[in-house]
């Protein structure tokens, strides 16, 4: 029902393609839940230089990788295809040679130098017997560049998942993380072992374009994203005590210091509430000696704090539900951490989540749609992923019970989980499918990479 | 998207681990310990540090050791820490309870902090590599605080005892077991202004 809706707005909005018309109804309909076999070939860059053909590659490239970690289309192996010509025109294509490979679909891709900007345009021919060559879907993208053709392929990919299998796609998404591989030493000679500082970095969701969005060399962590994708949220010790930063992506100001930090009140985790306007964080403000978790608004006013009679325990860690009524957070108050929950304007209904005999730790609520919550269950050295679903209020291990596995950031498509993994010897950040927990990929190689936070999708 | 769900989870469920942990030996590198981490003097020997304030070159202090015989004070802010009279403290697993042994080293560093009684001190809290990185800055925290309160509670004004948690950020023993992690759940001592 709702991927038919789906595509009668792709329909209305076919007249913007150029050159050609999709009929979309033809391909999804026949393969209503079942994945599509598509056959993947370089784009083909008629006329092109070195570098043209180079993007030709990448496009392909980036775009299996993209389609095989939704799962949603069963590409098939670029490899056992690369001796298949490539076809500039969905009438040049050897029908034959595909359908020998299995392939239900084939992705005709093209891509021009128009001079300085370059136009990519995309088919999905069938290949089956009874409609062969019939042009199933098809969209082109003026605005590529040499210098982000990946982010072309990217938004080829989301565009694939939602037209033709109703998905929200995460290819142009990125995660925030912290990492020490620019090996800095820490200024200010802060701690008694200075090792490298820790800088707050941005990549692709694939590990690509890696990139430093702090340089202080000092401690950097904890980032979180606003739901606009607009502002980043993280603790630095910049200072020289740990304290809340909101960091404009896109527009040159000072970070704002909204939990108003000192050598006493010191300040972490920040989560910008989903309205935008709210941030929670762990503080040790109340003088206790325990963290607390307390929000304030974006500019500083209204600072309160809603854990104001758990002297004794430590809170931390605190994470929106999707409509921003309730906050998931830890407490030892019982004697060990785990987790629980509480309503956001007043701090009231604190109650524990029904979790595992384990310490439990960093609660993640899923965004909307989805309801559940991922935390980390820890088993002497060993942390595992899990999962509370908040329908059954079941919870469930996800990961494999190698090493520590911790840190989990959920795609905002509610379909994977990134989290920070020492089974490769240093700390990595690796991506795993939800509900399944399977088809583990590395997405970070240099130094240590931890606390990753994965970004909203564009547009949303 | 529902129906994918369904099928893999079944296989998903429960066909977890098995084994080969694949521990990857750590040693990452030469392990680095607390007396060899000597920052400060790689540090002045490449990077020119802006502010590298020479106050009365100190000959003593060149030669590394005890400086047995010299004023405990003496020096500058970076040459007393890399050779400090302040005592690390060590704590048990998971815990920021004081023992005989952390009790006794601060109140050798209360009397330390009497005698140079201009000194500003910054208790730094670590922790093992065990637990999360999350909790274990709120534990670090917890640590800096109880050395900084039983201080407090020898006389040293509070004023000059800031507290700041690394949790397991920074560890000074890089190894894996509990030689290591005995030597990493500590509040350390780093003296800021004199």
């Amino acid at each position: 029902m709702r991927r038919v809706l789906v595509l009668a707005l792709f329909a209305a909005s076919a007249t913007a393609l150029t050159g050609f018309q999709g009929q979309t109804i033809d391909v999804v309909l026949s393969n209503t839940g079942s994945h599509p076999k598509i056959g993947l070939p370089d784009f083909s860059a008629s006329g092109g230089n070195a570098s043209l053909l180079e993007a030709a590659t990448t496009l392909a490239d980036v775009l299996a990788f993209d389609l095989e970690f939704e799962r949603e289309f069963y590409v098939i192996p670029r490899k056992t295809s690369a001796s298949v010509p490539v076809a500039a025109t969905p009438e040049a294509l050897p029908i034959e040679r595909w359908t020998a490979l299995g392939a239900d679909y084939v992705l005709v891709g093209s891509v021009q130098d128009l001079g300085g900007a370059l136009t990519v345009a995309v088919r999905m021919v069938s290949v089956r017997t009874g409609t062969p060559g019939k042009v199933g879907w098809g969209q082109s993208y003026n605005g590529c560049t040499l210098a982000n053709i990946r982010y072309c392929a990217h938004a080829i990919a989301d565009d694939m998942h939602k037209s033709i299998r109703g998905v929200d796609g995460v290819a142009r998404t990125r995660l925030a993380f912290t990492s020490d591989r620019a090996a800095t030493r820490m200024t200010g000679r802060q701690t008694g072992n200075a090792g490298a500082g820790k800088e707050i970095y941005l990549m692709d969701y694939d590990g690509a374009n890696p990139r430093a969005a702090t340089a202080n060399r000092s401690l950097n962590l904890g980032a979180s994203w606003s739901r606009d994708g607009q502002i980043l949220a993280y603790t630095t010790y910049v200072s020289g005590f740990p304290d809340v930063y909101l960091a404009s992506l896109f527009e040159v100001r000072r970070p704002m210091r909204p939990a108003a930090g000192d050598d006493r009140v010191h300040n972490l985790f920040p989560a910008i509430s989903p309205d935008g306007t709210t941030v929670a964080f762990a503080s040790t403000r109340a003088g206790s000696g325990n963290y607390d978790i307390w929000i304030v608004n974006r500019d500083g006013t209204d600072l309160r704090n809603l854990t104001p009679n758990t002297k004794d325990s430590q809170e931390s860690v605190p994470s929106w539900s999707p409509g921003g009524n309730q906050i998931t957070f830890t407490s030892d108050r019982a004697g060990s951490n785990q987790i629980y929950v509480m309503n956001a304007a007043d701090g009231l209904g604190f109650r524990r989540l029904p979790a595992t005999e384990l310490k439990t730790d960093t609660p993640r609520w899923s965004p909307a749609p989805f309801n559940f919550i991922i935390f980390v269950t820890e088993s002497g050295r060993i942390h595992d992923i899990a999962v509370l679903d908040l329908d059954t209020m079941q919870t469930r291990i996800l990961t494999d019970g190698v090493s520590s596995n911790t840190s989990p950031t959920i795609a905002p498509n509610g379909r994977h989980i990134a989290f920070v993994t020492t089974r490769w010897g240093k700390e990595q950040i690796a991506i795993i499918d939800y509900p399944t927990g399977q088809n583990m990929r590395r997405v970070t190689d240099a130094g240590n990479n931890t606390y990753p936070s994965w970004s909203p999708a564009p547009g949303k | 998207m529902k129906r994918l769900w369904l099928s893999t989870m079944a296989v998903a469920a429960l066909a977890a681990c098995g084994g080969n942990p694949t521990p990857a030996t750590p040693g990452p590198g030469a392990a680095r310990f607390p007396g060899a981490v000597t920052s400060g003097g790689a540090g002045t020997a490449t990077a020119p540090g802006p502010t590298r304030q020479v106050e009365a070159p100190p000959p003593v202090v060149s030669s590394p050791g005890p400086v047995t015989g010299s004023p405990i004070g003496a020096g500058s802010v970076e040459n007393i820490n890399d050779n400090s009279p302040l005592k690390p403290v060590f704590f048990q697993y998971d815990s920021d309870t004081l023992d005989e042994a952390a009790r006794k080293a601060l109140s050798d560093n209360a009397a330390v902090l009497q005698t140079n009684n201009s000194w500003v001190v910054t208790v730094e809290g670590h922790c093992d590599e065990r637990g999360t990185p999350e909790y274990n800055l709120a534990l670090g925290d917890r640590r800096a605080l109880a050395a900084k309160n039983y201080l407090q509670s020898l006389g040293v004004n509070g004023e000059r005892l800031k507290t700041v948690t690394y949790g397991k950020e920074f560890p000074f023993d890089q190894g894996h077991q509990e030689s290591s992690w005995s030597q990493n759940r500590r509040a350390h001592f780093m003296l800021t202004a004199k």
